[in-house]
């Protein structure tokens, strides 16, 4: 237990002193503010899916939610952010205890189906309403708050660092927990966890709850700082399979696997969508830039980053299921 | 007069068209060893299924310390002090031998310092003491067996339901377990013992049922039970001095 | 009138959605596995019958002459290559490779194809046949629905008379069973794999005309497919084909008197409320696991 809080806090401190050597690069926030936000909603996704083993594959409800609720609020005269904040919150636990009164009756493929309707269902009465502004999405222009200056990206990378650093810590003490080993009970075996005292459906909910709450969080910094949301940004099924590849890819069930997953997938997406990929082809002289391969690449790989995370889940899944960290793990206790 | 503990009455259980048991009664006494015996496929683990909630009955009832639990769910059960073993072992794989039976012991405490305790306590009573920080899932069978007890003994049972425990333990192990189980039953827990090889419950039973097709043949001490015809004739009769 | 209208379109549309939805039921009952790129299977078809038609000019009905052996063999490498070695898996790493392979393809197709749609227009894409009663029916899809009918007559007459269909009904039923009998049960994962695969892009091909092509097509139909094999029971290739045509008719009859931009909201309750209250189906024997 020292040694993870030790862990987390060495993470923390040097997070919080990074934006110190990164200067004034907007651009090199942006990606770790991203970073910061997959991590966060992975590490969320993680005490559903990795330690109570309950694939949820509609996770971008919760998030969706949390960013929806916000910028309505902030639209119909910012009430103040730690109220829109809440209000997410909110909105996402009445979704969770919803869908788990729904999903948790059902296991398996049933389960992980039944999840991704309710997103769905989510995804398209968002669509639909006015209140939500439909396909066009939601505009925010007053963001204020307090004295903050809110056009620098320091407070939205305290706010998404300090949604992780929770998060970690509330994943690292429930490990410890009555309620934690609960959930790795659920995971492995249901009808041996019943038969030991475990209320199944109390825990799964518990832990959904929490889930989405925290979700939820990250979706409301999102909409604050992005300032503009719809559907396919915050709602798509894409979204909630990103979430899961980050946290299997990183390694599913541990603390740090979401935090290392997100920091891969994201860099790798960010070198692909700026083509740092395919200029280091050229530069590096395998590739000549006019010749058709390098007109292609140039061309494409921008939008290749989704592509590639399917290739790596693919090899992820047939070659080493329990992710990196798991690897790791795996042949460590060997 | 001993209190009863555990009531069965009239329970049935069909499966569409079929009645995997039909009609059976019978209690079980505070401190008793009751010894479940019948034939391959003659819904014993059927019953138990549904006595700890597993499967809704189709009829009857059952009535645990004074309690009507006919349709309580499994863990609810369980926290009222009825727990079970499973014949096809569910061991918590990628937890440790030792986490395995802390979830147990939560039934009994929050706390994770007190839960450990109990676990400790409950595997060295088992003689698995050195086996704590091993992977449940990569026990051999006794030892999963084994692990199966101590987890269900760390809930505090009033009453265990044992389902073939001793199946596929060898001669010298199973009368190690069926040594421990008479140390269980003097600890003050009664015992509802699942068998499909006779010979291994009459010598530690108070009591035994037997079941044949879903339906109770006979009911009785283990000596009215080995001499009696009908059971000779349904069971024994093929199966005794088999196994 | 408007009933009428919906009904027949409903019905029309549903055949479509019912042989799409057959193949997935075929693949879940064989090797029990998800298969969350039967979308892109799809998408693969309209693809195919698209750059058949504007490439060689062969009308897209007539493609499915290509398209279906090809794709079966696809589907059929498809499963020895990747799926198959996920079949002792539990069911959500199966999903997640899916899942994966299913990104692999579409995005393949964004950087082939682009995301801009493709229409594909034939000369009679647009005709349509005028019944009493201010009733019209469109050339295309009343071909598309001919067509399911022969296809689903044709793959249940294999399931029910030719010897690998009953081998792979077997291997549906009890896998382990279906293998101490002699069956080569992972052929057979592979045969309906790639009868699923032809069955999708069949579904695609037919249309093409009737929707937009794009690389992310197949999404919808998806979720569509599994809320048509939920209702109609999974595994269960009879159950599909009903459950497509009652699954067309809720979304006309939603369109026409409820509004069309929920038509999706009431068929995924549908399904929740399918889920849990009879999980098994209509025509299901596999229940709630």
């Amino acid at each position: 237990m020292t040694r993870t809080l030790a862990a987390i806090a060495l993470f923390t401190a040097a997070a919080a002193v990074l934006p110190l050597f990164l200067g004034d690069n907007p651009y090199v926030a942006d990606i770790i503010i991203t970073m910061l936000m997959m991590a966060s909603l992975a590490s969320a996704w993680n005490i559903v899916g990795g330690y109570a083993g309950q694939f949820s594959f509609g996770h971008a409800a919760y998030f969706g939610a949390g960013a929806y609720t916000t910028s309505i609020l902030l639209t119909t005269g910012n009430p103040g952010i730690p109220l829109c904040v809440a209000a997410g919150v909110a909105v996402s636990c009445v979704i969770a205890l919803l869908t788990g009164a729904i999903v948790f009756r059902l296991r398996g493929h049933y389960f992980a189906l039944a999840s991704i309707a309710v997103a769905e269902i989510v995804r398209l009465t968002a669509l639909n309403l006015d209140i939500t502004g439909g396909a066009q999405g939601i505009l925010v222009t007053d963001v204020s708050f307090g004295a903050l200056d809110m056009n620098s990206k320091n407070p939205f990378y305290y706010a998404m660092l300090f949604l992780l650093v929770f998060t970690l810590c509330l994943s690292a003490w429930l490990r410890r927990t009555r309620a934690g080993f609960y959930l790795l009970a659920i995971r492995e075996d249901q009808d041996a966890a019943a038969s030991l005292g475990i209320n199944l459906y109390l825990w799964k909910n518990m832990a959904l709850l929490l889930s989405a709450a925290l979700a939820s969080v990250a979706g409301s910094i999102y909409a604050v700082y992005i300032r503009f949301i719809d559907t396919s940004a915050v709602l798509s099924l894409r979204l909630s399979i990103e979430i899961i590849l980050t946290t299997i890819i990183g390694g599913i069930g541990t603390l740090w696997g979401p935090v290392l997953g997100a920091t891969l997938l994201v860099s790798l997406a960010e070198a692909l969508r700026s083509n740092m990929i395919g200029a280091f082809l050229v530069n590096a002289g395998a590739v000549s830039e006019g010749s058709a391969i390098g007109k292609f690449l140039n061309n494409n790989l921008a939008h290749a980053h989704v592509l590639v995370y399917g290739i790596i889940t693919v090899l992820c899944i047939l070659n080493l299921p329990k992710g990196i960290l798991g690897m790791f793990r795996r042949k460590g206790s060997a | 007069m001993k209190e009863k503990l555990l009531e069965i009455t009239s329970l049935s259980k069909h499966f569409g068209g079929n009645a995997a048991v039909s009609n059976v009664s019978f209690d079980v006494e505070e401190e008793m060893i009751l010894g479940l015996i019948g034939p391959n496929g003659s819904g014993k683990t059927t019953l138990f299924n549904c006595i700890t909630g597993y499967y809704p009955l189709s009829s009857g009832s059952v009535r645990f310390i004074g309690r009507d639990i006919t349709g309580m769910k499994p863990d609810k059960a369980c926290r009222l002090g009825m727990v079970r073993t499973w014949q096809r072992v569910k061991p918590l794989g990628s937890l440790s031998v030792l986490e395995n039976v802390m979830i147990g012991a939560f039934a009994k405490t929050r706390s994770p310092v007190r839960s450990r305790n109990i676990a400790l306590e409950r595997l060295e009573m088992l003689g698995m003491g050195g086996l704590g920080p091993k992977a449940a899932g990569k026990l051999p069978i006794g030892l999963k067996k084994k692990l199966e007890l101590a987890r269900a003994l760390a809930t505090g049972p009033k009453l265990l339901l044992l389902d073939e425990i001793c199946g596929g333990l060898n001669y010298s192990e199973t009368q190690e377990l069926l040594e421990t189980i008479r140390g269980i039953r003097e600890n003050g827990t009664a015992i509802v013992f699942i068998e499909h090889d006779m010979k291994a419950v009459t010598g530690l039973c108070d009591r035994i049922v037997v079941l044949k097709s879903g339906e109770k043949l006979a009911e009785g001490l283990p000596s009215e039970i080995t001499s009696n015809p009908a059971v000779i004739a349904a069971y024994l009769g093929a199966g005794y001095g088999h196994a | 009138m408007l009933f009428f209208q919906s009904l027949i379109s409903g019905i029309l549309t549903g055949g479509v959605y019912a042989l799409a939805a057959m193949g997935m039921s075929l693949v879940f009952g064989v090797m029990n596995i998800s298969n969350f790129a039967h979308g892109e299977l799809m998408m693969l078809g309209m693809y195919l019958a698209y750059y058949l038609f504007i490439l060689f000019n062969i009308d897209p009905f007539i493609a499915l002459l290509i398209i279906m052996p090809l794709t079966f063999g696809f589907g059929y490498a498809v499963e020895k290559t990747m799926i198959g070695r996920v079949i002792d898996h539990p069911s959500e790493n199966q999903i997640l490779l899916t899942v994966g392979f299913g990104l692999i393809m579409s995005n393949t197709a964004l950087l082939a194809f682009t995301s801009d749609p493709k229409i594909l227009t034939t000369s009679y894409s647009s005709s349509s046949i005028s019944l009493p009663g201010d009733i019209s029916v469109s050339i295309p899809m009343l071909l598309s629905f001919i067509i399911t009918c022969a296809l689903t007559a044709a793959l249940y007459l294999f399931l029910a008379k030719t010897k690998t269909g009953m081998a792979l009904r077997a291997t549906s039923q009890n896998r382990e069973a279906a293998q101490l009998m002699g069956i080569d049960v992972s052929r057979m994962s592979s045969i309906a794999f790639g009868t699923g695969t032809l069955l999708a892009a069949s579904a695609g091909a037919m249309i093409a005309q009737t929707y937009y092509i794009d690389p992310f097509a197949g999404h919808t139909f998806l979720l569509k497919s599994f809320t048509i094999c939920v209702l109609g029971g999974l595994g269960s290739v009879i159950g599909a084909a009903v459950g497509g045509i009652v699954i067309g008719l809720v979304e006309a009859m939603s369109s026409a008197y409820l509004s069309t931009d929920w038509k999706d909201v009431v068929v995924f309750v549908l399904f929740l409320a399918i889920l849990l209250l009879r999980p098994r189906g209509l025509f299901g024997r596999k229940g709630e696991q």
